[in-house]
Protein backbone atom coordinates (compact mmCIF):
# COMPACT_ATOMS: atom_id res chain seq x y z
CA UNK A 1 0.00 0.00 0.00
CA UNK A 2 1.66 3.39 -1.20
CA UNK A 3 -1.34 5.28 -0.02
CA UNK A 4 -1.53 6.53 3.00
CA UNK A 5 -4.92 5.22 5.65
CA UNK A 6 -6.12 5.95 8.95
CA UNK A 7 -7.70 3.68 11.63
CA UNK A 8 -10.55 5.50 13.97
CA UNK A 9 -12.08 3.79 16.34
CA UNK A 10 -15.49 4.08 16.88
CA UNK A 11 -15.84 1.20 19.94
CA UNK A 12 -12.95 -0.65 21.63
CA UNK A 13 -13.04 -3.41 23.85
CA UNK A 14 -11.08 -6.60 24.48
CA UNK A 15 -13.60 -9.20 22.59
CA UNK A 16 -15.47 -6.21 20.42
CA UNK A 17 -14.64 -3.52 18.38
CA UNK A 18 -15.77 -1.18 15.80
CA UNK A 19 -13.08 1.26 13.70
CA UNK A 20 -12.75 2.82 10.74
CA UNK A 21 -10.15 2.61 8.17
CA UNK A 22 -9.84 5.28 5.50
CA UNK A 23 -7.75 5.10 1.90
CA UNK A 24 -8.11 1.16 1.65
CA UNK A 25 -9.81 -0.27 -1.61
CA UNK A 26 -12.55 -3.10 -0.91
CA UNK A 27 -10.10 -5.55 -1.92
CA UNK A 28 -8.04 -4.99 0.47
CA UNK A 29 -10.86 -4.46 3.59
CA UNK A 30 -11.61 -7.75 2.26
CA UNK A 31 -8.49 -9.11 2.59
CA UNK A 32 -8.19 -8.04 6.62
CA UNK A 33 -11.58 -9.33 7.26
CA UNK A 34 -10.90 -13.28 5.20
CA UNK A 35 -6.90 -12.87 7.02
CA UNK A 36 -9.07 -12.38 10.70
CA UNK A 37 -11.38 -15.36 10.17
CA UNK A 38 -9.10 -17.85 8.19
CA UNK A 39 -5.18 -16.70 8.58
CA UNK A 40 -4.43 -15.85 11.92
CA UNK A 41 -3.68 -19.22 14.30
CA UNK A 42 -5.43 -19.66 17.48
CA UNK A 43 -5.12 -22.72 19.56
CA UNK A 44 -7.70 -25.06 20.20
CA UNK A 45 -7.72 -29.22 21.36
CA UNK A 46 -7.41 -31.38 18.78
CA UNK A 47 -6.47 -34.40 20.73
CA UNK A 48 -7.90 -36.38 23.46
CA UNK A 49 -6.30 -39.06 25.26
CA UNK A 50 -9.48 -40.60 27.19
CA UNK A 51 -8.19 -42.23 30.57
CA UNK A 52 -12.22 -42.54 31.81
CA UNK A 53 -15.06 -41.68 30.74
CA UNK A 54 -18.52 -43.14 32.12
CA UNK A 55 -20.55 -40.37 30.87
CA UNK A 56 -23.48 -39.97 28.54
CA UNK A 57 -21.58 -39.50 25.34
CA UNK A 58 -19.05 -40.99 23.78
CA UNK A 59 -15.42 -39.91 23.71
CA UNK A 60 -15.74 -38.50 20.26
CA UNK A 61 -18.22 -36.27 21.13
CA UNK A 62 -16.78 -35.05 24.10
CA UNK A 63 -13.35 -34.68 21.92
CA UNK A 64 -15.84 -31.99 19.52
CA UNK A 65 -16.89 -29.99 22.44
CA UNK A 66 -13.28 -29.69 23.92
CA UNK A 67 -12.19 -28.41 20.44
CA UNK A 68 -14.59 -25.87 20.67
CA UNK A 69 -12.99 -24.31 24.00
CA UNK A 70 -11.47 -21.29 22.93
CA UNK A 71 -7.70 -20.99 24.57
CA UNK A 72 -6.16 -17.62 24.96
CA UNK A 73 -3.40 -17.49 22.37
CA UNK A 74 -0.25 -15.70 23.44
CA UNK A 75 1.18 -14.10 20.25
CA UNK A 76 4.72 -14.54 19.44
CA UNK A 77 5.07 -17.64 21.88
CA UNK A 78 4.04 -20.48 19.50
CA UNK A 79 4.54 -21.49 16.09
CA UNK A 80 1.90 -23.52 14.00
CA UNK A 81 1.73 -27.21 15.19
CA UNK A 82 2.91 -26.37 18.30
CA UNK A 83 0.93 -28.22 20.91
CA UNK A 84 0.11 -27.08 25.00
CA UNK A 85 -1.19 -30.32 27.29
CA UNK A 86 -4.36 -29.59 28.95
CA UNK A 87 -6.05 -32.03 31.70
CA UNK A 88 -9.70 -32.35 33.20
CA UNK A 89 -10.63 -34.53 35.61
CA UNK A 90 -14.41 -34.27 36.98
CA UNK A 91 -16.45 -36.74 39.04
CA UNK A 92 -19.67 -37.01 38.90
CA UNK A 93 -22.52 -35.88 40.42
CA UNK A 94 -21.57 -32.42 39.13
CA UNK A 95 -20.76 -30.40 35.56
CA UNK A 96 -17.76 -30.66 34.11
CA UNK A 97 -17.07 -27.16 32.67
CA UNK A 98 -14.63 -25.60 30.35
CA UNK A 99 -13.01 -24.00 33.85
CA UNK A 100 -12.24 -27.17 35.02
CA UNK A 101 -9.47 -27.83 32.24
CA UNK A 102 -5.63 -28.05 34.20
CA UNK A 103 -3.59 -26.03 31.40
CA UNK A 104 0.38 -27.16 31.54
CA UNK A 105 0.73 -23.41 30.73
CA UNK A 106 0.16 -20.82 32.10
CA UNK A 107 -0.47 -18.51 29.63
CA UNK A 108 -2.84 -21.04 27.45
CA UNK A 109 -6.15 -20.99 29.65
CA UNK A 110 -10.12 -21.36 28.85
CA UNK A 111 -10.89 -18.35 27.32
CA UNK A 112 -14.39 -18.66 29.07
CA UNK A 113 -14.83 -20.53 32.48
CA UNK A 114 -18.55 -21.67 32.17
CA UNK A 115 -19.05 -23.76 28.77
CA UNK A 116 -20.78 -26.71 30.14
CA UNK A 117 -19.00 -30.10 29.02
CA UNK A 118 -20.76 -32.43 30.15
CA UNK A 119 -23.08 -33.29 33.03
CA UNK A 120 -22.11 -35.81 35.41
CA UNK A 121 -24.27 -38.34 37.17
CA UNK A 122 -23.61 -40.42 40.41
CA UNK A 123 -20.58 -42.67 39.74
CA UNK A 124 -19.93 -40.95 36.62
CA UNK A 125 -16.45 -39.38 35.64
CA UNK A 126 -14.70 -38.06 33.41
CA UNK A 127 -10.74 -38.05 33.49
CA UNK A 128 -8.98 -37.23 29.99
CA UNK A 129 -5.30 -35.74 28.22
CA UNK A 130 -5.85 -33.30 25.71
CA UNK A 131 -3.27 -31.53 23.65
CA UNK A 132 -3.84 -28.15 21.84
CA UNK A 133 -2.44 -27.21 18.46
CA UNK A 134 -1.92 -24.24 17.13
CA UNK A 135 -3.52 -23.68 13.62
CA UNK A 136 -5.63 -21.32 11.64
CA UNK A 137 -9.23 -21.43 10.64
CA UNK A 138 -8.28 -22.79 7.37
CA UNK A 139 -7.61 -26.08 9.21
CA UNK A 140 -10.76 -25.96 11.04
CA UNK A 141 -13.37 -23.57 12.45
CA UNK A 142 -12.49 -24.25 15.79
CA UNK A 143 -8.93 -22.01 15.42
CA UNK A 144 -11.12 -19.37 13.87
CA UNK A 145 -10.51 -16.10 16.43
CA UNK A 146 -12.88 -14.17 15.42
CA UNK A 147 -16.12 -14.20 15.18
CA UNK A 148 -18.26 -12.85 12.54
CA UNK A 149 -16.15 -10.02 11.50
CA UNK A 150 -16.94 -8.15 8.58
CA UNK A 151 -17.56 -4.46 7.34
CA UNK A 152 -19.45 -1.55 5.43
CA UNK A 153 -19.27 1.32 4.10
CA UNK A 154 -18.94 4.18 6.19
CA UNK A 155 -21.98 6.24 4.62
CA UNK A 156 -23.13 10.15 4.76
CA UNK A 157 -26.28 11.46 4.28
CA UNK A 158 -26.91 14.58 1.72
CA UNK A 159 -30.27 17.28 2.54
CA UNK A 160 -31.86 17.10 -0.87
CA UNK A 161 -34.62 19.53 0.78
CA UNK A 162 -37.79 19.53 2.38
CA UNK A 163 -39.84 16.48 1.98
CA UNK A 164 -43.60 16.98 1.22
CA UNK A 165 -45.33 18.81 3.26
CA UNK A 166 -48.34 16.45 3.67
CA UNK A 167 -46.36 13.05 2.35
CA UNK A 168 -46.30 10.64 4.42
CA UNK A 169 -43.58 9.79 7.23
CA UNK A 170 -42.24 6.85 6.79
CA UNK A 171 -39.17 5.34 8.84
CA UNK A 172 -35.59 5.09 6.45
CA UNK A 173 -33.52 2.33 8.52
CA UNK A 174 -30.00 2.30 8.22
CA UNK A 175 -27.67 0.07 10.33
CA UNK A 176 -23.65 0.90 10.37
CA UNK A 177 -22.04 4.32 11.17
CA UNK A 178 -22.54 7.80 9.10
CA UNK A 179 -20.45 10.58 8.71
CA UNK A 180 -21.21 14.16 9.40
CA UNK A 181 -19.51 17.39 8.78
CA UNK A 182 -16.42 15.20 10.13
CA UNK A 183 -17.96 13.31 13.04
CA UNK A 184 -18.61 9.76 12.87
CA UNK A 185 -22.35 8.42 14.17
CA UNK A 186 -23.62 5.44 15.10
CA UNK A 187 -26.49 5.00 13.60
CA UNK A 188 -27.46 3.12 16.76
CA UNK A 189 -27.86 6.90 18.64
CA UNK A 190 -31.36 7.68 16.47
CA UNK A 191 -32.32 4.05 16.74
CA UNK A 192 -31.10 3.38 13.40
CA UNK A 193 -33.78 5.91 11.67
CA UNK A 194 -32.92 8.58 9.58
CA UNK A 195 -36.05 10.08 9.90
CA UNK A 196 -35.15 10.94 13.93
CA UNK A 197 -31.96 12.35 12.73
CA UNK A 198 -33.52 14.43 9.91
CA UNK A 199 -37.20 14.96 9.99
CA UNK A 200 -39.04 16.42 7.51
CA UNK A 201 -35.95 16.12 5.35
CA UNK A 202 -35.48 14.34 1.67
CA UNK A 203 -32.22 12.61 2.01
CA UNK A 204 -30.11 10.50 0.23
CA UNK A 205 -27.45 7.55 1.61
CA UNK A 206 -24.15 7.73 0.05
CA UNK A 207 -21.25 5.32 0.19
CA UNK A 208 -17.98 7.16 1.17
CA UNK A 209 -15.24 5.65 -1.01
CA UNK A 210 -12.75 3.57 0.24
CA UNK A 211 -13.73 4.47 4.14
CA UNK A 212 -14.85 0.80 5.82
CA UNK A 213 -15.76 0.21 9.07
CA UNK A 214 -15.74 -2.81 10.38
CA UNK A 215 -17.18 -4.72 13.55
CA UNK A 216 -14.91 -7.79 14.98
CA UNK A 217 -15.64 -9.83 17.53
CA UNK A 218 -13.07 -12.37 18.78
CA UNK A 219 -13.76 -15.71 21.10
CA UNK A 220 -11.73 -14.50 23.42
CA UNK A 221 -8.22 -16.48 22.58
CA UNK A 222 -6.98 -13.33 20.92
CA UNK A 223 -7.75 -9.50 21.92
CA UNK A 224 -9.31 -7.35 18.94
CA UNK A 225 -6.07 -5.72 18.60
CA UNK A 226 -3.90 -8.60 18.74
CA UNK A 227 -5.86 -10.38 15.85
CA UNK A 228 -6.71 -7.35 12.91
CA UNK A 229 -2.60 -6.40 13.80
CA UNK A 230 -1.75 -10.58 13.22
CA UNK A 231 -4.43 -10.58 10.07
CA UNK A 232 -2.20 -7.06 8.80
CA UNK A 233 1.05 -9.25 9.43
CA UNK A 234 0.08 -12.45 7.68
CA UNK A 235 -1.26 -10.42 4.73
CA UNK A 236 2.42 -8.42 4.74
CA UNK A 237 4.02 -11.48 4.98
CA UNK A 238 2.30 -13.34 2.39
CA UNK A 239 3.53 -9.72 0.02
CA UNK A 240 6.84 -10.41 0.44
CA UNK A 241 6.98 -14.07 -0.12
CA UNK A 242 5.18 -13.38 -3.32
CA UNK A 243 7.65 -10.40 -3.78
CA UNK A 244 10.29 -13.09 -3.19
CA UNK A 245 8.87 -16.06 -5.52
CA UNK A 246 8.55 -13.83 -8.70
CA UNK A 247 11.82 -11.84 -8.48
CA UNK A 248 14.33 -13.04 -11.07
CA UNK B 1 -18.09 -15.25 22.56
CA UNK B 2 -19.18 -18.49 23.27
CA UNK B 3 -23.15 -19.20 24.07
CA UNK B 4 -22.22 -22.43 25.99
CA UNK B 5 -20.54 -19.34 28.62
CA UNK B 6 -24.31 -18.22 28.79
CA UNK B 7 -26.45 -21.13 29.23
CA UNK B 8 -26.11 -21.59 33.07
CA UNK B 9 -27.13 -18.66 33.98
CA UNK B 10 -29.78 -18.13 31.34
CA UNK B 11 -31.21 -21.38 32.09
CA UNK B 12 -31.40 -20.12 36.06
CA UNK B 13 -32.97 -16.55 35.31
CA UNK B 14 -35.68 -17.26 32.12
CA UNK B 15 -38.86 -18.03 32.73
CA UNK B 16 -39.07 -20.43 30.30
CA UNK B 17 -36.12 -22.12 31.96
CA UNK B 18 -35.66 -22.50 35.42
CA UNK B 19 -35.80 -18.60 36.58
CA UNK B 20 -38.68 -16.35 36.68
CA UNK B 21 -37.09 -13.17 34.42
CA UNK B 22 -38.23 -12.66 30.78
CA UNK B 23 -35.91 -14.06 28.26
CA UNK B 24 -35.40 -11.23 26.35
CA UNK B 25 -34.43 -9.36 29.05
CA UNK B 26 -32.00 -12.13 30.73
CA UNK B 27 -30.05 -11.81 26.91
CA UNK B 28 -29.84 -8.15 26.31
CA UNK B 29 -28.29 -7.95 29.98
CA UNK B 30 -26.06 -11.16 29.26
CA UNK B 31 -24.89 -9.32 26.13
CA UNK B 32 -26.03 -12.51 23.42
CA UNK B 33 -26.98 -9.92 20.86
CA UNK B 34 -27.39 -11.72 17.54
CA UNK B 35 -30.42 -13.38 16.66
CA UNK B 36 -28.38 -16.63 15.52
CA UNK B 37 -26.95 -16.77 19.40
CA UNK B 38 -30.20 -15.92 21.34
CA UNK B 39 -32.05 -18.88 19.42
CA UNK B 40 -29.52 -21.27 20.61
CA UNK B 41 -30.17 -20.95 24.18
CA UNK B 42 -34.19 -19.95 23.88
CA UNK B 43 -34.00 -23.06 22.12
CA UNK B 44 -32.05 -25.59 23.52
CA UNK B 45 -33.70 -28.59 25.83
CA UNK B 46 -30.72 -30.34 28.43
CA UNK B 47 -31.50 -34.07 27.04
CA UNK B 48 -28.86 -35.46 29.26
CA UNK B 49 -30.88 -36.38 32.05
CA UNK B 50 -33.74 -38.12 30.20
CA UNK B 51 -30.91 -39.89 28.49
CA UNK B 52 -29.00 -40.64 31.72
CA UNK B 53 -31.03 -43.68 33.62
CA UNK B 54 -30.74 -45.65 30.11
CA UNK B 55 -27.08 -46.00 30.22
Amino acid sequence: MTEDYEVEFIERGDRHARFLVRGVTPAFANGIRRAIIADVPTLSIDTVRMVENSSVMFDEQLGLRLGLVPLTTPLGEFEEGDTVTLSLDVSGPSTAYSGDLVSSDGMVQPADDNIPIIDLKDDQRLELEADAVLSTGKDHAKHQGGVAVGYRHLQRVEVLGDSDEYGEEETNILRGVIEEDGELVPTEEFDHDLTNRYPGKEIEVHDVPNAFVFDVDTDGSLTVDEIVTAAAASISDRADELEQAVQL
Amino acid sequence: MVVGEYWEEFKARSETKEGDEDPEKVLDELGVERQCCRRMLVSHKDLVDIVAPYQ
